[in-house]
């Protein structure tokens, strides 16, 4: 490995508050933005702060994900030096390399880690909708000589009680961790995203695991550690748009936003560009009873209703006579003739039949699972 | 078909006069066509779909805009360890100095036979990329080795009265054997013929015969065309005749070009072309999706990723990262990547190259014969600037 940092993508997490959309498929595989899996957006800033050495570890339902990144190359991560390697649980003497939490992920992962010998370990999550410089984070870092820096987005009051409020001194020295508190003193959230001085964690880990066996979580466990034996621990504000989609509400919301022009998230900015699996499909094919409004449509889309401030995703059909209104069409689904669909989420590869009618609303989002067939007999 | 049996050679040169303005920068085969693609994606994934490893390409000159596309071959799969892509530039004479071209005699077709004997392949295709089709490379093998003459030839059977002058066709035997490869002016159809077998410019034979063509012709120091010597090569051996059912254009104007886009926003072509077991493939490109503003209509029409669209477009075919500004009017038109239409411009039956900008309030018309073209990069702001076809 070339550079001094190495990340590391959390894509384990089974995701459960995604109801029917992870009940085959890991998180950080879902599809975003019509042409998107969450995943790209932490894999696209990797490779656009010059991250090129990246490890994913999976661990539930890791399928789509591995044919997803594949050898990393729509990334630009098929790098001869470095690249990305998905990391899966394998045994050993030592046992089967499953893990629990996040800092387990990390330590069941050690060989990997000491195989790229990196100074700097950046921890992301595959769960979350922004762009950020890690580069910049990393000078941040050097510049407060810290052991561990951590990713932190204002949040209100209210927010803050699902979050993992980092309260800090005026040089935002990190002096107490407080997990989901009832009444938060700071404004500062984590966002999941640590840089670590790797010999460091490394030590931390390996005590602990020899021993008690403590070291499970990076919010609950490693950061109170570190504060306890008081390392320089360091909050690094972000500024931009940032959106954990852990929910059905959230993901709704956060493609909603998307379909704005004027989303702080600046998708075509070509500086800072997303990038996913390259797929050569047709273009899209919008018939003469087509009716397309304030929506986002990418390659081999076939419309011939009506579609009204929503998203398609790939190898969409939307049948004449139906109108999608307020929703996020997942790829490959099929909608038939005179169906609505209003205010949903509709899985990969579901199929809805003529006449069907799926209907949530603003605060219940209502859900078609992937391969769910709606309103047709099933074969 | 066993992988590296087969070799294709997809020659793009090819005569590109009667398609400038659009081919004065450019081979025909890197033509953009359909939205997203090139017409030399057409014969290279026809030969990708067969399993075909080895794949030479002949460009007429320095061939950048060839090597941007292809780049090492990979979106076709064709970054190997065995096989792959060679790319042979400077071929059309027409742009060579005569002391080049005085050394090229006897020399003309080394490159293919290197290319031919190195691939150690059984059989060998050579393609061009006027005709758009999406043609069962391994059918033809098939046809061809249950078969006795040496090559065999592709055609489409069509209407004589769809047929320019420009066309070739095959003539055939009553058995159904291609004697002669001919311009559709000198074919004397009957008055009545309901059928011409439209010539589709594909010819495969055994990779020794072809490597012997060429040798012969290095012989005699021809200096003409792969497909100058294929024709030959029919005439001389007699030919097996195979018939291409799909859909096809044959691209050798402005209007037929323009015509070939029109024909794929029928939707029966569209998915004959796109949708078949065989999939075309082009340089995938890492675009946002097309944004359809409120207000926008966008109707019978094909569009690419990264677009724009605020106005109304009817009938048309839109590349890649097109702006459609509000309140302009699109209709029957081609709009190639990257290009900008200006607020309120009325664009109908014309062809507008990549990244060109229209201004506001302007009127651009042509007629579907005559379609009016708009050079690649060119900016239009004014009524004046716009010169009509004719």
């Amino acid at each position: 490995m070339n550079d001094e940092m190495l990340g590391i993508i959390l894509a384990g997490g089974q995701g459960t508050r995604l109801g029917k959309l992870t009940k085959g498929t890991a998180k950080p595989a879902v599809p975003f933005g019509g042409r998107y899996r969450i995943i790209d957006f932490t894999l696209s800033n990797c490779a656009n702060s010059g991250v090129n050495t990246v490890g994913v570890i999976t661990q539930y339902q890791p399928l789509e994900l591995n044919a997803h990144i594949g050898n990393g190359s729509s990334w630009g991560l098929d790098d001869l030096n470095g690249g990305v390697t998905v990391l899966q649980p394998y045994s050993s003497s030592e046992g089967e390399k499953f893990f629990e939490g996040t800092a387990h992920a990390i330590y069941q992962n050690i060989e990997y880690i000491d195989q790229q010998n990196p100074k700097y370990l950046l921890v992301l999550s595959g769960d979350h909708i922004y762009k950020m410089d890690y580069d910049a984070m990393l000078d941040y870092h050097k510049a407060k000589k810290a052991s561990l820096t951590v990713g932190v987005i204002p949040v209100t009051k209210q927010e803050a009680k699902r979050f993992g409020m980092m309260n800090t001194d005026e040089t935002d020295r990190i002096i107490e961790f407080e997990e989901k508190p009832e009444h938060p003193k700071s404004d500062k959230a984590s966002m999941g995203i640590y840089i670590f001085n790797w010999p460091t964690l490394r030590d931390y880990l390996v005590k602990s695991y020899a021993t008690d066996k403590s070291m499970e979580d990076f919010g609950k466990n490693v950061i109170p550690s570190y504060l306890a034996h008081n390392e320089s621990v360091y909050a690094y504000a972000f500024k931009g748009y940032w959106r954990d989609v852990g929910t059905i509400q959230s993901l709704w919301q956060a493609n909603m936003e998307f379909l704005s022009p004027h989303n702080r998230l600046n998708i075509g900015d070509n500086n800072w560009r997303i990038y996913s699996k390259a797929q050569v499909l047709p273009p899209m094919f919008l018939t003469e009873t087509s009716q397309v409004n304030n929506s986002m449509i990418v390659d081999s889309c076939y419309v011939a209703g009506e579609v009204d401030h929503s998203i398609l995703s790939q190898r969409v059909s939307v049948g004449m006579g139906s109108r999608v209104v307020d929703s996020m069409v997942m790829p490959g689904a099929t909608i038939g003739k005179n169906v609505v669909i209003d205010h949903a989420l509709v899985g990969e590869e579901a199929v809805i039949g003529d006449d069907a009618i799926v209907k949530g609303t603003a605060t219940d989002i209502a859900v078609v699972g992937y391969d769910e067939v709606v309103g047709v007999e099933k074969p | 078909m066993k992988r590296g049996s087969v070799s294709a050679i997809i020659n793009l040169v090819e005569p590109w006069e009667a398609l400038e303005p659009l081919t004065s920068e450019r081979p025909v085969g890197m033509l953009p066509f359909g939205g997203r693609y090139r017409l030399l994606d057409f014969p290279l994934s026809s030969a990708i779909n067969a399993g075909i490893q080895n794949v030479m390409v002949t460009s007429p000159r320095s061939g950048r805009s060839v090597s941007d596309h292809l780049r090492s071959g990979r979106d076709w799969n064709l970054d190997t360890i065995r096989g792959g892509l060679f790319m042979y530039p400077y071929n059309d004479l027409k742009l060579v100095a005569p002391e080049k071209k005085a050394k090229l005699i006897h020399h003309y077709y080394d490159n293919s036979i290197l290319f031919l004997k190195r691939s150690h392949s059984e059989y060998s295709v050579v393609m061009s990329t006027r005709n758009v089709g999406n043609i069962d490379l391994k059918a033809l093998l098939r046809y061809h080795e249950e078969r006795d003459n040496p090559v065999t030839t592709v055609y489409k059977s069509v209407d004589p009265n769809q047929l320019t002058p420009k066309n070739t066709i095959l003539q055939l035997t009553d058995k159904g054997m291609a004697t002669a490869v001919i311009p559709t002016a000198k074919a004397k159809l009957a008055k009545t013929a309901k059928k011409a077998a439209k010539n589709m410019d594909i010819y495969l034979m055994s990779t020794v015969d072809l490597i012997e063509i060429l040798d012969e012709a290095n012989r005699r120091g021809d200096l003409i065309s792969l497909e100058e010597l294929m024709k030959q090569a029919v005439i001389q051996h007699n030919a097996n005749a195979f018939e291409y059912t799909g859909f096809q254009a044959n691209i050798h104007d402005l209007p037929s070009y323009f015509a070939a886009n029109m024909a794929i926003l029928e939707e029966a072509n569209f998915r004959a072309l796109f949708y078949s077991s065989r999939r075309i493939y082009t340089k995938v490109k890492n675009e946002i999706p097309t944004f359809f503003a409120e207000g926008s209509q966008f109707r019978a029409s094909l569009c690419g990723t990264g677009g724009y669209i605020e106005g109304q477009v009817d009938h048309s075919v839109i590349f890649r990262n097109v702006l459609i500004n509000r309140g302009s009017q699109i209709k029957d038109s081609v709009i190639m990547q990257g290009t900008r239409i200006g607020a309120g411009t009325k664009v109908e039956n014309v062809i507008i190259d990549k990244n060109v900008v229209i201004g506001p309030n302007l009127v651009l018309k042509g007629t579907p014969t005559e379609p009016l073209v708009i050079s690649k990069g060119e900016h239009i702001f004014r009524q004046t600037e716009v010169v009509t076809s004719d």
